[in-house]
Order: structure tokens, then sequence, then C-alpha cells
């Protein structure tokens, strides 16, 4: 009942996907459309693999993806999942095997303790500890809520986003925070997605915009919309596109906000706003977004995975799946002008996608029809110059390419 | 707009109103007696506040420098200076658990029990035009108090009845000794007690009175010289003039009216002399006789600066009495003769002259550490909060360096240079400089740390937080904490593997479990290189993991263990009876075996320690409830569990008692409660502490015989205190020897299951464990609080149901009692004394303190936080019924816990079901009987939780 919730919202697009999409096992880039000449492009994943359950995954709903050093923490609709990126083994736990719920909606693994947080969409929130569960819930703890969106890790808190405002448990003393409309600028209290970098915690709150949070001062600040328009965006640049925000992340001091009616930047005193019809965002729906860098940024939508490749240049790589062919399809594109085309074999195993992770070089993608792993040998950042083609040359080089993809 | 939306928003403003109402919660604060006594003083009210100065409130926070408090305070499981304690201060003083914004600058804690611990605080009362109606003050905050409010702080507490053998107070007799009516026709005026503002330039020296003196002259280390006057006739010499004898005595000398306001009685009965020596505002006339009546006008010497400096206060102004001084004043005083010789000695106040007289402080070495050379034996001492050193090859205590409160475990940085030590009361590791054997500097930790040891580096130091299931890991170079990790439930003892790799961990309480299934405990595994948890070993059936040991293989691990039958009666003598005791092998691939060291008619109760010889064919386990060593042949216990099944290692040896004969070669005696032990790196010797006699057995390991015992220097008298501290240690009192009081609580405390102890059938009235620290003054005891002092609750009752053998003798059962009621509790967590409440723990109070729920309603009294849970204790003594009685419960009336600590005693109520705070509302107060709950929002519940914590 409580995976209804979620579905709800967006279940007739991810159904309907559901139903057309397969699954093809690792492959490679086949073509690409000759490089236009003298055009900078940007790296092209070519490389994937795709998991499913019948590689073991306990569920191919793809809700959470953290990538930890050689491992690979997936969060299912039912069950949690461990791949072992060197043999491709996956282990995974269930309800009988100790996990105490068995929708996961968010993961976070703490580098310092070894733990992984888990959030459980409509059970809580869980940690892993080496073999252990522990669970906490509204009944047990102080969680506010148990139908919980995000996790992130700040210093010795975790930060906990659910339908009924945030919590903050810290781990050392025990103590829960709950911050709704009470003692936050939250003007709705379904909280959607939180994050945590460099002395700043983020919540996406559904028609509350973004909520900053200063952790060396407590203090808040919100971001709106600032033309108050949900139907459309009335002044372009003004703020971010819509206050149904769904998730955010923040690095090299640049905020990315990803709702779902298009997706925001910041820097600090610019924002700018993109929507599917005038850039390489396949979908103005996103469920969840992940910032590379200042400058590069992936959101994953009901209709693929949108790679701002470079800000500067509005470079996009759109990464989809022929639902006819299941060929992947990866569109290189400067703001509407598509400037390349790339097929692979598989990309993705689902245009309705749910997660993107950042993984050194590799990305994850969680869909409605299990994981890929788009791995990135010779991934550069943002463009290089296409030069004439050369054999076996290709991605995994710094040399200059003659195309972005491999052939 | 519709008429529905009308409705509903009227409704809705309605209850927003109320709401807000209800919320809107004043916030008085507390004044001081001075305050009030600024109307409520002199004849034409009945001389009120004098008549209070009279009573024993107001000397109630000076009598805690009393040694009879400290008496009491150790009695009451106090480890602090009673009057540093919120417990003591929570009946001896007003305000005691307040903040400083709740108290205004004319409140004094020093004031005792003063008007507002019985009124409430004053400050939106306090105004002439507010109290001349009732109605009003009351709304504003004025509490009108009856025989009951008293009973909070009345109630007959074993500690003080142990001290005092006074007899239970008569309430009546005690209300009729504090009443204070006003006449029938009162009135009023303002009198300012203080002095008005001096000309500033008066070149006289002025009185500063009496508080100022106070600042400084208090505590222990001034001998506690401000209460000791306050405690003599010279602090109520202004208020005895208001007694009808005072009144008597001024009529026989021709003056009228009110000695107090009469210059020839206030010449000798106030330190300003009537007025004749000018005083600063700070001074008060009602401090009767202060000090600066002999030591004269202390405004130019009370400065600090120059009070350090005798002869610069002299020069000063200060003088020093003598007998002339006293003389003006008490030569024939009321016809009354004067013997200076006798009355001096009486009101002598230097601040060394009552050092109170040595306690017998013995030793308890709990645990011991060789140094790295083999060369000198630590001993962490638990009662002496020292650490003693040994000379291993004279085997003689050679130092003894005093370190923080009852240190637990000690350990050496790997190059022998420096020494570690937890301090389990101080929350702190203690670091020793080895070769000049002092006190380097101390660390705060996490709460109650036991277990501490470095890694093969000495780069990273582990620390068990034992109350608080945590690990801290702090860089040794400059003793900073970096994480903290969790543990279980109460980690207790660590092991390095041989290889550096590994730190195993026991914990000691075992896991929560669901209601009525059995115990599963942990062993914790700490990847030492990443500083994080690499697995999680479970022990089923087992609880009280304590000592740990490596074997020099690396291959496995030896702990010791119990297995508590606690879902039977213990009456089941199968499979050994209720408790057995015995060794837990983790093995290095994760599996875990269990044996027992009980043998059929000898358990080896409280297993504490275990440790291996170098080449690895013997391991030593200390049973410190039977005062012996069991020595463990390795290799024929190995090939007994490689020679089993699966099925019989996991069923049939962790239960079988005739097995031990196979493995335990020798049993070894030792002394009074074997705790710690060490082997020497040459495998020839091994060392163990007997926590309660004081010394150590020196076992000779190629003989395997006791080779003689090291002395501690601890006293040679066995006090009452101590024999009883031995027979709670000690399993001479069970059936089979098989427990100990202390083995289900450990420090003390709690271990954490619930038991179904009386023959009532199986299942029936399970109680929850609870804590002993604290314990005498929460009476009664049991849960269903059907037994009202420690003697029945530990006397031949413990043997029918608990013990099975012949109960306590007369001497026995009076120890023990005296040692329950010695067992400190811990300085709180949450909130040490004086600091403020955080946020959380502020709105939390209000919660707890409400009157009205969310939407405006009357909370009735009983159901109410503070009607049974008053401070400081938080228990009204009472069984109540708060609905949480299930099928198997005989009644639903249950003793009211006392909430001291509360955070660190898990499970809760009264059969352990409510595994967490939050769920003693959020799941088993479904109908709001143990107290209104249910209209409070999460965060509510959260902050109200918090405060609780500071109890």
């Amino acid at each position: 009942m409580k995976v209804s919730l979620e579905f709800g919202f967006y279940g007739k697009s991810i159904i309907t996907s559901l139903l057309l999409g397969g699954l093809i096992s690792p492959v490679v880039a086949e073509e690409a459309s000759p490089d236009p000449a003298g055009i900078e492009l940007p790296y092209v994943y070519t490389n994937w693999k795709t998991f499913t359950t019948k590689d073991g995954l306990p569920n191919d709903h793809i809700f959470a993806v953290e990538a930890v050093g050689p491992e690979v923490w997936i969060g299912t609709e039912n069950g949690l999942a461990r791949l072992d990126k060197k043999t491709g083994e996956i282990q995974s736990w269930t309800e009988k095997d100790g996990l105490p719920w068995k929708v996961i909606s968010a993961l976070a693994y703490s580098e310092k303790t070894g733990e992984l947080w888990i959030g459980l969409f409509g059970g809580g929130l869980a940690r892993y500890s080496a073999g252990r569960f522990d669970h906490w819930h509204q009944l047990n703890s102080g969680l506010v809520n148990d139908v919980v969106y995000g996790i992130a890790l700040e210093n010795d808190n975790v930060w906990i986003a659910t339908t009924a405002g945030a919590s903050r448990y810290n781990t050392v003393t025990g103590e829960w925070a709950i911050f709704t409309e009470k003692n936050a600028p939250m003007e709705e209290i379904w909280n959607y997605g939180v994050s945590y970098n460099d002395g700043k915690v983020y919540l996406g709150v559904w028609g509350s915009g973004v909520l900053e949070y200063e952790v060396a001062t407590g203090n808040w600040k919100d971001y709106l919309d600032p033309d108050g328009e949900m139907e459309i965006d009335l002044y372009r640049d003004d703020g971010i596109v819509h206050v149904i925000t769904t998730g955010t992340s923040y690095i090299d001091g640049i905020l990315w906000v990803s709702t779902y009616f298009g997706a925001s930047r910041y820097d600090g005193r610019h924002w700018r706003g993109y929507f599917a019809h005038e850039c390489g965002l396949p979908s103005d729906f996103i469920n969840a977004i992940q910032g590379r860098s200042g400058t590069e940024a992936w959101f994953a939508t009901d209709k693929g995975v949108g790679a701002l490749a470079d800000f500067e240049t509005d470079t996009w790589v759109t990464y989809t799946r022929d639902t006819q062919t299941n060929e992947g399809l990866a569109i290189v594109s400067r703001g509407p002008e598509i400037l390349k085309e790339v097929r692979s074999g598989i990309n993705i195993p689902h245009n309705y996608t749910l997660w993107t992770e950042m993984d050194g070089n590799d990305v994850w993608i969680g869909t409605s029809k299990g994981l890929a792993w788009g791995i990135g040998e010779g991934y550069y950042r943002g463009l290089k110059a296409a030069t004439p083609a050369k054999a076996d040359s290709g991605p995994g080089t710094d040399e200059p390419n003659t195309t972005p993809v491999r052939r | 707009m519709s008429r529905t939306y009308v409705l509903l928003f009227i409704t809705v403003l309605t209850f927003s109103l109320m709401a807000v109402s209800a919320q809107e919660a004043i916030e008085p604060v507390y004044v001081g007696a001075r305050v009030c006594a600024t109307c409520h003083n002199g004849p034409e009210m009945g001389h009120q506040f004098s008549r209070w100065l009279m009573t024993k409130h107001a000397r109630a926070y000076a009598i805690l420098s009393e040694p009879d408090a400290e008496k009491i305070a150790e009695l009451s499981g106090v480890p602090q200076d009673p009057q540093e304690s919120t417990l003591c201060l929570g009946c001896h003083a007003t305000a005691a658990d307040a903040e400083e914004w709740e108290l205004d600058e004319t409140f004094r804690i020093e004031d005792g029990v003063q008007c507002e611990k019985c009124h409430g605080p004053g400050s939106e009362y306090m105004d002439a035009e507010v109290m001349k109606d009732r109605t009003a003050a009351v709304r504003a905050g004025l509490r009108i108090p009856t025989r009951e409010t008293c009973t909070v702080c009345h109630h007959e507490k074993g500690s003080h009845v142990a001290v005092h053998q006074l007899p239970k107070l008569d309430r009546e007799e005690a209300w009729k000794e504090i009443a204070h009516p006003a006449p029938e026709s009162p009135k009023w005026e303002e009198r300012l007690l203080s002095a008005p503002d001096p000309e500033p330039d008066s070149a006289r020296s002025r009185i500063v009175g009496v508080q100022v003196c106070g600042e400084c002259h208090t505590g222990k280390d001034k001998s506690y010289q401000y209460s000791r006057w306050k405690l003599t006739p010279h602090a109520r010499a202004y208020a005895v003039l208001a007694t009808p004898e005072a009144y008597e005595m001024a009529q026989a000398e021709g003056i009228e009216g009110s000695p107090q306001q009469a210059e020839q009685c206030l010449s000798c009965h106030t330190t300003n002399r009537a007025n004749q020596i000018p005083a600063m505002a700070s001074y008060s006339i009602d401090e009767g006789v202060g000090c600066e009546s002999c030591h004269g006008p202390g405004s130019e010497y009370s400065y600090e600066a120059i009070m350090i400096d005798r002869t610069s206060a002299e020069s000063a102004g200060l003088l020093q009495p003598t007998e002339a001084t006293c003389r003006p004043c008490h030569e024939n005083a009321h016809g009354k003769p004067f013997d200076y010789q006798v009355a001096w000695p009486e009101i002598l106040h230097s601040a060394e002259q009552t050092q109170i007289a040595e306690k017998i402080r013995y030793k308890t070495p709990l645990n011991l550490a060789l140094s790295p050379g083999g060369r000198e034996l630590y001993l962490a001492c638990e009662a002496s909060s020292s650490v003693v050193v040994v000379d291993v090859a004279t085997r003689k205590k050679v130092a003894e360096i005093q370190v923080g409160g009852q240190p637990h475990d000690v350990t050496f940085s790997p190059d022998g240079k420096l020494a570690y030590v937890s301090n389990r009361l101080d929350d702190t590791i203690s670091v020793l400089d080895v070769a000049s054997r002092t006190h380097l500097r101390t660390s705060a930790v996490g709460d109650e740390p036991h277990g501490v040891l470095t890694d093969r580096e000495g780069k990273h130091l582990f620390v068990l937080n034992t109350s608080e299931d945590s690990i801290s890991i702090l860089e040794t170079e400059n003793l900073t904490e970096i994480k903290r990790l969790s543990a279980s439930r109460n980690p207790w003892s660590l092991s390095l593997s041989p290889d550096g790799s590994t730190l195993l961990v026991t914990n000691t309480l075992a896991e929560l479990s669901a209601f009525r299934t059995p115990s599963v405990s942990e062993l914790t595994a700490i990847e030492v290189e990443r500083g994080i948890v690499k697995s999680r070993l479970r022990v089923p059936g087992s609880n009280l993991l304590q000592g740990v040991a490596w074997h020099p293989s690396g291959e496995f691990a030896f702990f010791t263990m119990n297995r508590t039958k606690n879902l039977v009666p213990m009456t089941r003598l199968m499979q050994g009876w209720t408790i057995t005791n015995g060794l837990g092998i983790a093995w290095a691939n994760g599996r875990v075996d269990q044996v027992l060291l009980d043998e059929p008619d000898q358990a080896f109760p409280d297993p504490a320690d275990v440790a291996f010889t170098p080449d690895g064919k013997l391991a030593l386990v200390s049973s410190s409830g039977s005062n012996r060593i069991a020595v463990v042949d390795v290799e024929r216990l190995i090939e007994i569990l490689r020679s089993a099944s699966d099925e019989e290692r996991e069923t049939l040896l962790p239960n079988h008692l005739g097995t031990p004969t196979e493995f335990v070669i020798k049993h070894l005696k030792t002394r009074h409660s074997p705790r710690g032990i060490v082997v020497t790196p040459d495998g020839s010797t091994a060392f163990v502490a007997n926590a309660l006699d004081d010394t150590v057995t020196v076992i000779d390991l190629a003989s395997l015989e006791t080779d003689g015992t090291i002395d501690l220097g601890g006293p040679k008298e066995v006090t009452q205190v101590r024999f009883g501290e031995q027979v709670f240690h000690s399993a001479n009192i069970a059936f089979h020897r098989q427990f100990s009081c202390h083995t289900c609580h450990p420090d003390g405390h709690v271990d954490g299951i619930t038991y179904d102890i009386e023959p009532d059938g199986v299942g029936v009235s399970p109680v929850d464990n609870r804590t002993l620290r604290g314990i005498l003054d929460t009476a009664p005891f049991k849960w269903e609080g059907t037994n009202p002092s420690l003697q029945r609750q530990c006397g031949p009752r413990l043997a029918v149901f608990f013990t099975r053998i012949d109960p306590f003798t007369p001497e026995e059962l009076a120890a023990i009692d005296l040692y329950i009621a010695t067992i400190p509790r811990p300085p709180n967590r949450y909130r040490p004394l004086g600091s403020p409440l955080s946020p959380a723990q502020r709105r939390g109070k209000v919660l707890f303190e409400r009157r009205f729920t969310n939407d405006g309603r009357l909370i009735p009294a009983e159901q109410q936080c503070q009607t049974c849970h008053p401070a400081p204790l938080y228990t009204n003594h009472q069984v109540v019924d708060v609905g949480t009685k299930m099928t198997y419960d005989r009644d639903g009336r249950f003793d009211v816990p006392h909430l001291n600590n509360i955070y660190d005693s898990a499970p809760y109520l009264h059969n352990g079901i409510a595994h967490t705070l939050e769920e003693i509302w959020t799941v088993y107060n479904p109908n709001d009987r143990h107290g209104v709950t249910n209209d409070m929002t999460k965060d509510q519940l959260n902050d109200l939780i918090e405060y609780i914590k500071t109890f």
C-alpha cells in the first residue's frame, strides 16, 4: 500500500514503461553518426551493463543506488542488494533476512563508520552495520514519519526526508530533531529529498521549493519560485523553476535542483532553469538528480536520463532506450540543437529512471526495470575537440578522440 | 463561502485560540524569599518571613554541609558533594533544577527551602495588587500547598532514617510547625530588608552582608564556612526577635512593640547594630549576626584579591575577633551567663578546622595490565580512584597514581611509555606517564567507559562507552576522538587479535529481544585499520558477555558468558536451573561455540575474565562469584568442539553440565571476587585482581598452583559496607552457588532482561530487572510495590523465590542492604548540574508540567506527569494502574518507578515490553492512562523525552 503512494504520482508512466521494457545484458556501443567538424564534444557512455532480478536483484524497481568502492548498494521495491563490481555477484536481503521493511527509497553510506543508512518507504529508517539491521520508526524513536524519501549524512547526524517533515538524528547523543512548518520555512511538509555537502543541508520539499540549512549557524533559507506560478515559469531564471522539488545536489558551490517541472542550477547569485523543450533534458518530470561537479549533473526522468555535460556550452547527453528495438540511444545536443547521435546495443534497461549515482568515472542508473552501470573508461570532464578517426581509439584515452563513442 | 466552511472556520479558530491560550505559558521566575519578605514581614503580617527563618526549611541547604549529609548521600547513591547534587538539592533547596534564566538575581539557592518551593515561582504573582486577590494570584501561578505537597520530600527515606534514626515525620505536627498564617486583618507595606545605597563619598567602611562573604566562603574547600554560620543561632538572631519569647523579654526591658524595630534589640541582633554602621545594598538585616559583626565591615577587604593576603585584608579592616568582641552582646545577655570558653569553639569556622575524617577507602582492583616488558603491573582500582603500580619482580606495590572516578580498565601504549585508564564515573580517559608515574591529562569519552585498548602501533585508542552502547576511537597523538562506532548493548571488554587486525568486543547486555523470547548477545568485531565494525557475531541464548582474549594462534578467541533461563520460573533444575555460566569460543571465520564451566553440583558463577598462556595451551578463567580460577586445556576443548556434530555444537554443548570435566583441568582458589587476569609474556606467571580484598593472586603456571598474594595496601578493616559488598558479589547465597546478586546487577545496575521469577506458572507476571543505583530512597520495592523496605526485599523472600537456599543471616542482610544503598548513581549524562536545558529539553519541561492538552482541555491531576513523577526522585512511591496490565499479569497496579538516569535502563515498563522510551507512549498508552500523551505531536513527544532524560 505504501508503494502505491509513490506510484500513485507517476503510476501511469511507470506501469506503461514496465510493460514495454525488456532486458539485454552487457553490450557496447555499435555505431555513431559522424562527428560534426570542429565541434567539441562531451564524453558519451557507451559501455553499459545492466542488472535485473535475473542477475540476482531482489526486485527490478530500483529506487536508490549508493556506490562504495568496489561495491554498489542497491535499494529496490522489495529488498536491499549489494553488487560486487568485480565479480558481478549480488547479495540481497529481504524482510526474511532481517531487513526491517521491504521498500527501500534511499541509501547513504558513512565512510566514517562503514555503515549503510537505509530509508524505508513506509518503514522508517534502518542501518546496516556489519550484518546487523537496526531499525528506527515513528513508534520506537523520534523519527517524524515512516514514509522516508531521502537520507543524507551530515557529520554525526543523519537527516531524513519524510512525508511529514524532516528528521535529524544525532548518532552520538541519540537526540532527534524534527523540522516542519513550526521551526523551518517549510510551507509544505512533504520532503522529497535531502542532500548534504560543504556545511549545507538542502531539503527538496514538495510545494515548498528548496530549504537550505547552514550547519554552522543553524539558519534556514528558502528558495521558492519567485514568480509564484505553478503552471508556467513566468520569468526566466528568476529562481527555481518550480516549488514541487524532488531532489537537490550541492557540489563545488553549485546547487542543482530537480523538480517535476524542470531543473535548476544556482551558483549563489544566478539561477538557470532547464526544460525539456529547450535542452537535452528528456523530460521535465525529474525523479532524481546528482551533481557530478559544478558544471555536470545527471537527471533521472520518466523518459530517460539527461546529463548536462558542460554547463558553459549547455551541452547535454541524453540517454534513452528505444522500446521497439531495445537499442540504446545517446543524443548529444547543445541547447535544442542535436549534434550527434550514438547508438549502442543497450544503455539503460528502461526509460523510467529513478536514480543516478556517480561512481568515479562510472555512473549508475536506477530504473523501473533494473539497474544500469555505465562504465566510464576514459571519461573526461567537459568537452574535447573531435579529431580524425583512429583505429582503437575511444573515450578511454586522454588523447583527442575521433569520436566520443567507443567503436 | 458555504455554511459548512463557515462552521469549519469557526471551529478551527476556536480550537486554535484554545490551544494558543493553553500554550501561552507564563514563564515565571523564582525571586527568592527576601522578595516575599518585603511584604510578608513585620508584626502586621504575623512575622511570616521571620517565622520561616526560624524553621529548618531555611537551613535546609546549609545542613547539607554536615558530615551526616555526606553519609546520607552515600546511602542514596549520590557520589557528589550533597550541596552539588541535584537529588539532594531537589529537597534541600528551591528551584534546584531551574535554569539560570528562571532565577531572578534576588534569588539565592543557599536560602534553602523557601516560600517558592511550596508556593511556586513568584515573579508573576508577587505584586501586592495581585496578591490582594487570591484568585488572581493563583491564576498568576501562586500554589496553595497541601499536606500532600510535603510528601514529595518528606516521604520516609531509608538513607535519612539510617543516619538520623529519627522517627517517622508526624505530618500534622510538622504542618503546625511551619504554619505561618497572616493576621486576620493583615497590613503590609513594602519594607526593604536591604540597606539604602550608601553615599558614594562615604569614607567609612561599610557592611557588605553575609551573602557577599558566602560567595567565596562556601563549599568543601572552604569547609562550608557559610553553611556552618547559617546553622548557628547567629544566623537567626534577627528572626528570633519575632518570637513571643522575644516580645516578652523586650517588654520586660520596657520595650514596646516589635523587638525587630527596637534599637536596643537590633544593636546586638543585627550586623549593622541598628544602623550604627553604614551598609551597602547587598546587606540584608535579616541575616542577623553575620560575618561582619565580628570581622568588621567588609567593603574594603572583601575583594578576593585582598582576602588572599591576610596582612592586606587586615590593613583594609578585617578584624580578628577575640573574647572582647563577643562580650558586649553576650555577657549577661537576658540574664544568661556567658562562658566564652564554651561558646567560642561552637562558632569556630576556620577553613581547615573541620576536615571530615578520612573515610575508609578500599582499592577494589578490577582489571590489570602488564607493562610491555612485563616489569610492572598496573591495576585499575575502582574504589580508590587510583591505579596501583606493582613491581613484578619484588611483587610489591611501588606506587599509586590518582586518576578519575571509578577506574575500570587500564592498558599500556605499545612502547610502554604511557598508560590509559577508563574512568567510569567521570566518563573520561586518564593518561599516565609511566616513567614518572604521574597523571598527565584526561580526555572526555562516552558514558561509563569500561574496556580500553590501543592498536598495535599505538596510534589509536579504543574505548568502550558501556552505558551508551558505543565505541570511541581516539587518536593517541592528541587524544582526540575521531569517531564513535555503534556497539551492541553495554560493550564491556576487548581484545586485539595477534596480527593486530581485529578487535573483538564483548557486550554484556543481550540485544533487546521481542517480548518473551530468548536472549541473543553480540560480539562486535572491529577492523582496526579502517576503524569500522566488520562483523557482528551473534551468541544465541547468552548474556553477560564480559572477558575476552584471543588465542595466540589467532584462530579463535575465548569470551566469558552466562546463559540465563529467564523465560521460565526459577524452579527448573534441568539443564542447570536458572543461570548457567560458561565460555564462548569465537572463531576467526565467524562461528561461535558455547560451553559451560558449571558442573552439576558446582557452578562457576560470574565468569569475569579470561587469559591465555603465550603457548596457547592453557586458558585461565576467573569466577568472581566463587573465588576460583578455572584452568582450561585449550587443545582438549577445541578437540571436543571439532569432533562434535553441528547439532551438538548448537544445542547440546552450550547446555551440557558434564562437559567441563573433560577440559577444565584444575580449579585454583583466589581471594574475594577475582576479576581481571593477565599472564606474563614468558608464560611463567599469572596475576589475578581480587577486587574485594585489595590483593592480587599470583599463579605459578608451571605447577598450576597459587604462589602467594600481593597486598595492594587497602584497609584491613572490613566495614559493614565492605562485608555487604562481598556478600553481594558472592554466589554462596544461591543454590549450587550458581549466581550472585552481582550476576543480575553488574555494576549495581541491570542485566537488561525480563524474568519470570515466581513459581506461579510459565509466563505469569514477568518483570523487568531494575537498577540498584540509588535505590534506597525509592521504596516501595518490587514492581508490585509490596515490599516496603530493602530488608524485606532482600530477606526471606529472596531465598524463597530467587536463591533457593538458606536466607541471609541477619548480619549478612544488614550488610548487603547497606552496601546496596551505597551503589552510586552516575551523574546524569544529559544535564550536568547547573547546565542549562537544551531548547528541546526546555520545551519538554513545559510538556512535563502541563495541565492542559493541546486543544485546551484540562488534564486531570492523576494524568499529569508530575503528579506521579515529582522531582527529585520522580516517583510518588505509590502503586498506580497506567493501563499496562497484560493477560498474565496478576494485577494492573505497579510501583511508580523513579526516573533518575532513566535513559540507561531499557527496556521499560513493568515487564520490559517497551524497548524505548518512545514506545511507552506510542504503543503502550492507547487510552492516555499513562499520562495524557495522545494529543501530542511527534515533535512534542520527542521534546518530552529529551527532558525526561535529564532527570
